[in-house]
């Protein structure tokens, strides 16, 4: 078993279980189970979007757009056991399309790994990447995570959803191959290639 | 195996994904080759760091918020919005020809009242033309002063040798074409013929229409006829002179002799003299006798020389633009010709032998 697939369980069972009747009642037009269904998913959901584009605001209007979606379509969903794998695409389709949106309007380019990492405690001179140092020490959890979340919006936009999918959401290679419509083999060279380009932007970024 | 191959297996690596045998092999390569060491350790610290990442919590009040979302949709999604809405999720081969069809309706509308424009400006136009044009009644007047015009014209043109007497004749005998030429309606016709003896009344209104600009023009000409239209100009006012007069000219040895014949002529042929002054004699005459009357008053005298009869035709020219009332209209045109129908003027003209 690898740690890739320990975490993926992990998150499965972090994530409850929709029952078929709560999908059903939502379907028949139930407010009360939609509201369920949100809440058990809401995580999920508003940090595949984090993740995606970054920024809180608009991950959070992403996540409820994916939400309105699913109120609006859930009638159309004719087999409630993929219910998680058609919210995911949902998801990853908003945030394609949402990505598209802002690149067009330059929203990226003010965004860059040089610039200082804000924090809550304010401006912090740019942390130095040396995977030899202690990063309990040397860096804040927090600080990882923001030089983490830079670095994958430095990726190409199939890179970023494998590493988000993969190395942060958990799901497995065929999970992956379904919602992607890949083969495992592809998927795997392909992640492969998306975590050694984020390893040299870190690396880039802080040399 | 070599450093390219190697790194290529860092994920299944640390992944646990080889075989036993496939994992012994490159951590024996990494054992001896410190650069792909190296970048394994790097490798294997990016993806510590990348699973470290926590999971950010859902901002307060997510929910209530998609809630509010929704209901807002719920509300804009009038039944109006709805069905645009829907028109936007037609198939483009609806769209499409619809599109087409209220373009094209668009073009002929434009087309249409750009073209409606225009004309109702024209008829307007037309409408203002016609208000402003002359009746019926007053084109064939005009167009008979303009007849009497031409023959006049003919008369002055014609050459001196043809004898003045003949000239008078043509012209008269031209006036019953020119009723026939004349298009104008019968009940305009019935007027004319009333008016035949013309009225003190219509002779003033016909009086007053001498055109101003013929009386400049008499002013510019010799001061001899300006001289004589003066003279009898207190009289004048009272009889039609509207068409120029007939002009006869006179070669005379006893003047009060001929002036006395020529007033029991005028007499006989049921005319009226206007003006007897110097050598000039002007008298008025019924239409139907004047021809009679002319031909009596030939015989009194000799027809001039060509030389002094040209200077005579200048004069004539002179008088035939006598002098107007003030305050003329044009308007009044008509009754002058008719009125001129009616009776005729003729100026005798005494050169002493």
């Amino acid at each position: 078993m690898s740690i890739g697939e320990g975490k993926n369980r992990l998150l499965m069972k972090a994530s409850p279980k929709i029952e078929k009747e709560m999908i059903e009642n939502c379907k028949a037009g139930d407010q009360k189970a939609f509201a369920e269904i949100v809440l058990h998913r809401q995580k999920k959901v508003f940090n595949m979007a984090y993740r995606m584009l970054g920024n809180l605001e608009e991950a959070k209007d992403l996540a409820q757009e994916v939400f309105i979606s699913v109120f609006e379509s859930i009638k159309d969903l004719k087999e409630e056991i993929k219910f998680d794998a058609w919210l995911t695409q949902i998801t990853l389709n908003h945030c394609r399309n949402r990505w598209k949106y802002l690149k067009r309007r330059h929203y990226f380019n003010s965004d860059s790994l040089e610039d200082p990492i804000e924090t809550e405690d304010g401006n912090m001179p740019r942390a130095i990447y040396d995977p030899s140092d202690n990063p309990e020490t040397l860096y804040e959890k927090k600080m990882i995570q923001e030089l983490i979340q830079r670095g994958l919006l430095k990726l190409k936009d199939d890179q970023r959803e494998l590493l988000v999918l993969r190395d942060l959401q958990g799901f497995s290679y065929e999970e992956m191959g379904e919602l992607l419509g890949l083969p495992e083999g592809t998927i795997k060279s392909k992640l492969h290639r998306a975590r050694m380009d984020l390893k040299e932007v870190l690396e880039r970024s802080t040399h | 195996m070599d450093c390219e191959r190697i790194r290529d297996r860092f994920s299944s690596l640390w992944e646990k994904g080889l075989t036993s045998l496939e994992e012994k092999d490159i951590r024996g390569h990494l054992s001896s080759c410190p650069e792909c060491r190296r970048e394994f350790e790097q490798f294997e610290k990016m993806m510590q760091w990348l699973h470290s990442v926590e999971e950010v919590e859902v901002p307060d009040g997510f929910f209530p918020e998609l809630h509010k979302k929704i209901e807002e949709r719920k509300t804009k999604a009038t039944p109006g919005k709805r069905s645009a809405g829907r028109w936007l999720k037609l198939p483009i081969s609806i769209k499409l020809p619809a599109q087409a069809v209220a373009m094209v309706a668009i073009v002929f509308i434009v087309l249409y009242l750009s073209k409606m424009m225009p004309t109702g400006i024209y008829h307007l136009k037309e409408s203002k033309q016609t208000s402003s044009l002359p009746t019926s009644e007053q084109k064939s007047e005009q167009m008979l002063a303009h007849k009497e015009a031409d023959e006049e014209r003919k008369v002055l043109e014609r050459p001196a040798e043809t004898p003045r007497v003949k000239d008078v004749g043509q012209v008269e005998t031209s006036a019953p074409a020119k009723e026939r030429l004349d298009g104008s309606p019968p009940q305009m016709k019935a007027e004319a013929k009333k008016e035949e003896v013309p009225s003190p009344k219509s002779e003033i209104i016909a009086h007053r229409t001498y055109d101003l600009r013929e009386q400049e023009e008499a002013k510019s000409l010799s001061a001899e006829p300006e001289r004589a239209g003066k003279g009898f100009a207190a009289k004048e006012k009272s009889v039609v002179t509207l068409k120029p007069p007939q002009e006869i000219v006179l070669r005379i040895s006893d003047r009060e002799k001929v002036v006395s014949r020529l007033q029991e002529l005028v007499k006989q042929f049921g005319g009226e003299v206007v003006a007897t002054e110097g050598n000039m004699f002007v008298a008025s005459l019924p239409t139907g006798t004047f021809s009679e009357f002319e031909k009596e008053v030939a015989e009194l005298g000799s027809p001039p020389e060509e030389d002094k009869l040209i200077q005579e035709r200048q004069a004539m020219g002179s008088l035939k633009a006598a002098p107007a009332a003030p305050g003329v209209r044009r308007e009044e045109a008509p009754k002058r010709v008719v009125d001129a129908e009616g009776r005729k003027t003729v100026r005798i003209l005494l050169i002493q032998e």
